[in-house]
């Protein structure tokens, strides 16, 4: 799968319809168990979500891509670098 | 690491929900977190009011929580203990009064401990109470 940029995702979190921190906890999840260099997009129903993904991942040390509003959800786009 | 410790005193499913977000969010972003459930939170956590759902509820916000099926606090609590550094005391003079031992309660309690235990844990960081 590739987002609006052209950048290749590699696993997409579908955390659409779950209360905050849902989005969030399976992005943890799923984020631990992924190799070095994988890209994962992030989809949520939550727009506070939207906003604590980013902020986790700038505390945590994994890169932070972008932010897109899709059509009635959001799409965070993460890359794991350690 | 940076570390939080909670004081929760409160009953009411409000502020039941709000500790089990901010602890275990705060755990899941590498930071050291300590609960301790004390005075009337205690009895939320009995297996017989989870089992029921017979928790106390202020307003609007606790009694959708319920009638939309969110996850509960202490299900958010145990997701926050798999996923980073959180321990969920039990205060010991509240067991104390009620006359109850830990199997009757909800799993998620790491242990009794009494307020010196638990400032021992909680020294160095920030305490809030609930």
């Amino acid at each position: 799968m590739a987002d609006d940029a052209g950048m290749k995702v590699d696993e997409v979190v579908d955390g659409r319809g779950l209360f905050c921190p849902g989005p969030l906890m399976e992005l943890i999840k799923s984020i631990q168990l992924k190799p070095v260099g994988t890209v994962l997009a992030v989809l949520s129903t939550d727009e506070g979500s939207a906003k604590d993904i980013p902020a986790w991942i700038q505390k945590v040390g994994q890169e932070y891509i972008k932010t897109d509003k899709k059509d009635g959800y959001w799409e965070v786009i993460v890359k794991k670098i350690k | 690491m940076e570390k939080v410790s909670f004081v929760l005193a409160s009953d009411a499913l409000e502020k039941l929900h709000a500790v089990g977000l901010m602890a275990s969010v705060a755990a899941m972003s590498q930071m050291d977190v300590r609960v301790f459930v004390t005075m009337n939170a205690v009895t939320a956590f009995r297996k017989e009011t989870i089992e029921k759902k017979s928790f106390r509820v202020e307003g609007e916000v606790g009694r959708r929580l319920l009638s939309k099926n969110a996850p509960m606090f202490y299900d958010l609590l145990s997701q926050g203990k798999m996923m980073g550094s959180l321990k969920v005391f039990a205060c010991g003079m509240a067991l104390d009064l009620l006359e109850e031992g830990l199997d009757h309660f909800h799993p998620v309690f790491d242990e009794v401990l009494g307020v010196a235990g638990f400032f021992q844990h909680a020294e160095g960081g920030q305490i809030l109470f609930v």
